[in-house]
């Protein structure tokens, strides 16, 4: 367990790390917005995710699987815009690192 | 006063990086974020489009001498050019960011208008692209033609593909995905149209029975999907054994007056072009990431109801496999016709890697959902076609505004370029009228088709209804309503 970091560093990925991945840092804004943790969510490619150090990673599978152990909370997402859904797999992942 | 008008226009309205700031400013502002993030915002989105023109420089720099030691490895002459694609966005091209603000707005007029249209287009970088493309394309066959005339006919022309695209691929996107919460909106579209429908046409397999995800790639191959790195790898490959054949003049010709080893600086380039394309991708979604929101925050606001269109890979995690089976088939066939373009004496053409994937991937996942894993193969084959047929193409076609457009395109970009590169041959000699003819005629057949498809919509609902009051089973009303996509597909 470790205290929250503040703001909490998150990053959206995808493979060229404009399109998705923004789509994706927006439905993340909602979702850190809801649960009240202020969180700076940015969004980049495979290849930069890999030099950043950040809390929390989202993105699809497919890359998720090259950025395993890469930050605390990894999370992946099969939906872009179903903020539900992220929520649902941010709040226990977040709640393990003892950040909710 | 003209004067000082003058110089304002030239100096600053002119200069891309600044109109970009203009339009993020603007976004910042509307969205009432406060006064650090719209200062903050406004620089970066300025900053990017500076670092995308540094990266188009560096990628042009390593394609140039790519070019020639490949073209001279085979005993050809390396592909001519006039212009380049920095110097036409400094040039005619300085109005895109117009094109694509203005475009945007005529798009969300249009979808207001018309319920038949229920998307909004939200993938920045191909609203970059695309809008270059109308540009160069309406230059390359009207020659000079006033700025404002370039930006409201390319405005109106790109506002009807950002509204019809999501639309043709929707009945195959609906039967991708299962669901329509979003579109699609990607300039593979034609990739996806020609591997969904060709696989189906042609009877490749059954969509369960051969379901790519039953099959395991090895591991080994997973870090192809890093685009730095396959870039690299290719281009470093191709230019090394290039090397080892080309002329030795024009080797040192293009080396200048480095003091390196020929295969030391043949690498160093390959890897420039890789790394100039990296640097591209860095400027355009640091600007993106201050003007999507914004789009996405004005659209969600003045048009309730409509459904996002999103980029290709939100279709990815349906089929990751079939990703890699089309990435890899389109990859390998544009590969061997390099080879055969370059034996024959026709053409060198440059591997894109981006485009290999992301068409590569668009055309095995629709593939797949229509014929399972043989139809991902088709549909990265189709793509590896398009590629190498369009770039040798195109190159010459806009070797007076952007040829390097021809080496980073979509499908979709040759499409939608060659039609308006023909229209503009039969109708540059009515100069300026010629240009209104072809942006009306775009606005006029997209209205005509949004009215069909409109009323068709509601002669659905209607049977719908009819259906649902003689409490018929629901599974007919269901297969009403989608009458037209399961024709399409099924």
């Amino acid at each position: 367990m470790t205290t929250r970091p503040e703001p909490l560093e998150v990053l959206a990925v995808c493979g060229l790390g404009m399109g998705t991945s923004l789509i994706l840092k927006m439905t993340a804004d909602t979702v850190f917005d809801r649960l009240g943790i202020r969180a700076r969510v940015t969004n980049t490619d495979l290849s930069s995710a890999r030099g950043m150090s950040v809390d929390v990673l989202v993105g699809q599978g497919m890359h998720m699987s090259e950025l395993v152990g890469m930050a605390p909370v990894v999370v992946t997402v099969d939906d872009f815009i179903d903020d539900a859904a992220l929520e649902a797999k941010l709040v226990p992942a977040l709640t393990e690192q003892g950040w909710l | 006063m003209l004067s000082i008008l003058e110089g304002v226009a030239n100096n600053i309205f002119s200069q891309v990086p600044i109109l970009i700031g203009l339009i993020a400013c603007l976004g910042l502002i509307l969205q009432r974020k406060p006064i650090e993030d719209v200062v903050g915002g406004t620089i970066r989105a300025i900053v990017g489009v500076v670092i995308l023109t540094i990266g188009i420089d560096i990628f042009v720099g390593g394609l140039v001498a790519f070019q020639a030691v490949v073209s001279s490895a085979f005993g050809l002459e390396p592909p001519k050019s006039e212009s380049t694609l920095n110097e036409f966005l400094a040039g005619p091209g300085s109005v895109v960011p117009l094109i694509i603000a203005v475009g945007f707005l005529i798009h969300l007029i249009v979808v207001r208008i018309f319920p038949a249209a229920r998307y909004v287009y939200l993938t920045g970088h191909l609203m970059l692209w695309m809008s270059i493309v109308i540009a160069a394309s309406l230059i390359e066959a009207f020659g000079d033609v006033e700025p404002w005339i370039l930006v409201v006919a390319s405005a109106l022309i790109i506002a009807c593909y950002w509204t019809l695209q999501p639309l043709w691929i929707a009945p195959l996107m609906k039967k991708l995905m299962g669901h329509d919460q979003f579109g699609l909106a990607h300039t593979d579209s034609t990739i996806g149209l020609l591997s969904g429908y060709g696989a189906k046409a042609l009877k490749l397999g059954n969509p369960e029975k051969h379901d790519s995800e039953k099959l395991k790639l090895p591991r080994q191959i997973s870090f192809f999907k890093d685009i730095n790195v396959s870039t690299a790898l290719v281009i470093s490959v191709i230019m090394l054994i290039a090397i080892a054949f080309a002329d030795a003049n024009v080797v040192s010709e293009q080396m200048g007056d480095s003091s390196l080893l020929p295969w030391a600086w043949g690498l160093l380039q390959a890897l420039r072009f890789a790394a100039g394309i990296a640097i591209l991708l860095f400027g355009v979604r640091t600007f993106l990431a201050e003007i999507i929101p914004a789009f996405k925050g004005i659209a969600d606001k003045l048009l309730p109801g409509t459904k996002p269109a999103l980029d290709i890979p939100v279709t990815f995690p349906k089929a990751p496999t079939a990703v890699m089976i089309g990435f890899l088939s389109s990859t390998v066939v544009f590969l061997i016709f390099m080879m055969v373009f370059a034996s024959a004496g026709w053409f060198v053409l440059v591997p894109p890697m981006i485009m290999l994937f992301f068409g590569g991937g668009a055309g095995g996942v629709f593939g797949n959902a229509v014929a399972g894993w043989r139809g991902a193969v088709f549909g990265g084959v189709v793509n590896g076609i398009v590629l190498s047929l369009g770039q040798w193409i195109s190159w010459g076609l806009y070797s007076a505004t952007a040829p390097e457009l021809a080496a980073l395109a979509d499908a979709d970009w040759y499409g939608v370029g060659w039609t308006l590169l023909g229209l503009g041959s039969v109708l540059a000699p009515l100069g300026e009228f010629g240009i209104w003819i072809i942006a009306g005629g775009v606005v006029a057949i997209t209205c005509v088709i949004l009215v069909i498809l409109g009323k068709r919509q509601r002669t659905a609902q209607r049977n719908e209804a009819n259906a649902a009051n003689e409490t018929t089973s629901t599974r007919q009303t269901d297969a009403a309503a989608d009458a037209q996509p399961d024709a399409a597909t099924n």
